[in-house]
């Protein structure tokens, strides 16, 4: 919607600014006279808290910082173009952020939410209250401390997050979140629950104490981090560090020695080096993400709170879980810990659209708390895809791995390594039945079942996944076949949902290309079967939508078009 | 409009007179212009090789090998790879789904439930337009494959085709979410 509609929140019309006039104050706007007491401030216009200013310029500071660099590192020299430069930004950058302020106000109506920002660029957006998915409220370090928060408004459908106001008080962002589904349960015509706040955690489900975040984090390793530590040792030169330490102690000429005299141990120490800073990071990482994890339900709505520095809330409301999604990795599993997301519509861009409901979990308390969520009835046995499969990941290893050693070996200079007579990539070939092995680990570890009320598609042999798709919310079905997959007929099954792009997607892959197909069909016509069952429940009749004759038109004319428009009515089909 | 060699059939028997359709032939033509505009685009450097070792003592290969093997390829490739692809494509509008397939090296079988639909369009890009085609592309919320795009229909096909899928999402007697 390009403007804010008077006519949709009719209560809100005295009060409209044309767009382009600045917002009036917000504090002193007298409450709408029909607004409920609660919510009625929510309905004018607001600013964002004011010490937004402070945070957006202390935001803005690295950037001064930059600028001023030649000044700071010698201050004597008179560099005259950064001190202008930092004049400019001075006189551009601080009236920019404060009209920014001044011209950015939102509201909240039963209706909508509106948000208008910009001072070049007046944008007005709203959003239907009926769309919000979730309303996040994000805290950092610093916006705890001054008591501010940013509220991230997310909806179905958009790439990310449909509106953020950045930063509101705590207050006002309950506040807003409480009008939002106040608003919302009315428009179900359910009754609003308008007194539950946060501290009535109603119902939890599941908590992560220190103890368990710790042991979380230890299982989590991951050279993510450790790349990111490496790339910001970069920046502060560490060999200084190294060498005043070890110089102070006077043994720098003995780790020399011994790094040229062995090689090999210096490789060894510096990659152990490298997996526990790696570990620990992980953990520190994962602490300051997962710290007082809580998870609870909230009439319907899965609500959770968790964060060491940055507090993050999020609410998923249970209709929404499109698919659930139980994560483990061998050394997890060997101690019986699992991981459980769930996939929802509102993208998250953090997590890629897949929420964390519980990080860690014992199997024993997953599967209870999984069921809390959806009720699924998870099978005991597997089925496998088919054998060929190995056939097919083999053949795909080794031609990757070929390609990737060719180049090594016809580059490879005659004064390197040549191991036994060879020059060293060719021993990578050693490597081959190490590919067929995992060719057959990857097949032992995928499997599918299909239930009345799902699919089931496990696949991972270092990642492991379990998806569970419930039927009602299967979305587009696919069955694809590569040149190799027909060679060897076999087929690859996708049923996809809703949510956002993804690492992993729970594909069945190389199925017997006439199970695929099958398999296929079933589940479509489950769907199918489901709907036209609701449909008949909801309207007490079958679906008589595609009778051509019981259709009101649109207004749209293409008489000489419908030549070939299907018309048989829905009975025909099986 | 008809298909010439309408696809195997598939095992999601739809109703006998919804059987799977061909595209608009004139796809044929749209495809291979571009395609011989990204040929000859591709052929530019490699002619400009060939042309800078012309006078050179010792050529690695003799002047033109290099090029007419890029050219022989490249028109192969544009009067080929259209009729390939217009080969391997084919959708129907059924009562409650969108069915398409597609591919020439990996076949995709597709059945997009009509309820899953979040809205269509109907677009053109400059040649289309010139050959008076249309491009449905139907928006769904999945996290993959989102959006569903059948190129190729006559114009008033694929309006057509949109009007009966809005019809379907505004007659949905199920007041629940799409998704």
């Amino acid at each position: 919607m390009p403007s804010s509609s008077p006519a949709s929140d009719p209560d809100a019309s005295a009060s409209e600014s044309p767009p382009d006039a600045a917002p009036p104050p917000s504090a002193d706007a007298a409450p709408a006279a029909d607004s409920s007491a609660t919510l009625g401030t929510v309905r004018e216009p607001q600013r964002l808290h004011p010490l937004t200013l402070l945070l957006r310029v202390g935001a803005s500071l690295p950037a001064l910082v930059i600028i001023l660099l030649p000044t700071l590192q010698n201050p004597s020299s008179e560099n005259a173009l950064s001190v202008v430069l930092g004049l400019l930004y001075g006189l551009v950058a601080l009236p920019a952020i404060v009209m920014q302020y001044l011209r950015f106000s939102y509201r909240i109506t039963p209706k909508q939410i509106v948000i208008q920002k910009g001072v070049l660029n007046r944008k007005n957006r709203s959003i239907p209250i009926e769309r919000v998915q979730n309303i996040q409220i994000e805290q950092n370090l610093l916006a705890r401390l001054l008591g501010v928060a940013k509220v991230n408004i997310e909806t179905a459908g958009s790439s990310g997050t449909e509106g953020s106001l950045e930063y509101v008080g705590v207050d006002a962002a309950h506040e807003i979140r409480q009008a939002v589904r106040s608003f919302q349960h009315r428009t179900a015509e359910a009754p609003a629950p308008a007194e539950d706040t946060d501290d009535t955690h109603r119902d939890t489900l599941y908590t992560m104490n220190l103890r368990r975040v710790l042991l979380s984090g230890a299982f989590r390793f991951s050279l993510f981090y450790l790349a990111l530590i490496f790339s910001a040792l970069e920046l502060i030169d560490p060999e200084l560090i190294v060498e005043r330490v070890l110089r102070s102690e006077g043994r720098i000429e003995q780790v020399t020695d011994l790094m040229t005299a062995y090689p090999a141990l210096a490789i060894l120490g510096s990659v152990g080096t490298a997996v526990v800073l790696g570990w620990i990071s992980g953990i520190l990482v994962h602490v300051s993400r997962y710290y007082g994890f809580r998870l609870w339900l909230d009439d319907d709505k899965l609500r959770k709170r968790h964060g060491l520095f940055t507090v993050t809330e999020g609410t998923v409301p249970l209709g929404k879980v499109q698919a659930l999604i139980l994560r483990t990795n061998p050394l997890m599993r060997a101690f019986g810990w699992y991981g459980l997301e769930v996939q929802t519509v509102g993208t998250d861009v953090n997590e890629q659209g897949h929420r964390v409901i519980a990080p860690f979990v014992q199997y024993d308390d997953l599967l209870p708390l999984a069921q809390r969520i959806r009720s699924f009835d998870l099978p005991d046995q597997f089925r496998s895809v088919s054998p060929l499969t190995i056939r097919r990941r083999f053949f795909r290893y080794s031609v990757v791995l070929g390609l990737a050693l060719a180049p090594l070996i016809y580059f490879w200079p005659v004064t390197w390594w040549h191991l036994g007579g060879v020059a060293l990539p060719w021993w990578g070939l050693v490597l081959v039945p190490g590919l067929l092995g995992w060719a057959v680990l990857q097949y032992r570890h995928h499997g599918y079942e299909q239930r009345d009320d799902g699919l089931y598609v496990r696949r991972g042999v270092l990642s492991r996944h379990l998806w569970v798709l419930p039927t009602e919310k299967f979305h587009v079905f696919a069955a694809t076949a590569s040149l190799f997959q027909r060679r060897l007929g076999l087929k690859t099954l996708y049923v996809d949902t809703a949510g956002a792009a993804s690492f992993a997607y729970p594909e069945v892959i190389d199925l017997p290309a006439a199970e695929a197909d099958a398999l296929l069909d079933t589940l479509y016509h489950r769907f199918k079967t489901l709907y036209r069952t609701r449909i008949e429940a909801e309207t007490g009749d079958a679906d008589t939508r595609l009778s051509p004759d019981a259709r009101p038109r649109l207004p749209v004319e293409h008489t000489d078009a419908r030549v070939s428009a299907p018309s048989s009515p829905p009975t025909n089909e099986p | 409009m008809e298909a010439s060699s309408p696809p195997a059939a598939v095992s999601a028997a739809p109703p006998d007179d919804d059987r799977i359709r061909s595209l608009d032939a004139s796809i044929q033509a749209v495809w291979r212009i571009k395609l011989a505009g990204l040929s000859l685009f591709l052929l530019l450097p490699v002619l400009f090789y060939d042309l800078t070792f012309l006078f050179s003592p010792d050529p690695w290969l003799p002047f033109g090998v290099l090029s007419g093997t890029g050219l022989v390829v490249g028109t192969a490739f544009t009067l080929l790879w259209p009729r390939l692809r217009y080969r391997s494509w084919g959708f129907a509008l059924w009562p409650e789904e969108l069915y398409r397939e597609h591919g020439v090296i990996t076949h995709v079988r597709t059945v997009v439930p009509l309820r899953r639909i979040q809205h269509v369009d109907v677009s053109q890009d400059l040649l289309e337009r010139e050959f008076a085609l249309g491009r449905l592309v139907v928006h769904t919320a999945g996290s993959r494959s989102s959006d569903v795009v059948i190129p190729g229909l006559p114009l008033p096909e694929a309006e057509r085709i949109r009007d009966e899928i809005k019809r379907f999402i505004l007659e949905d007697p199920l007041l629940e979410d799409p998704v």
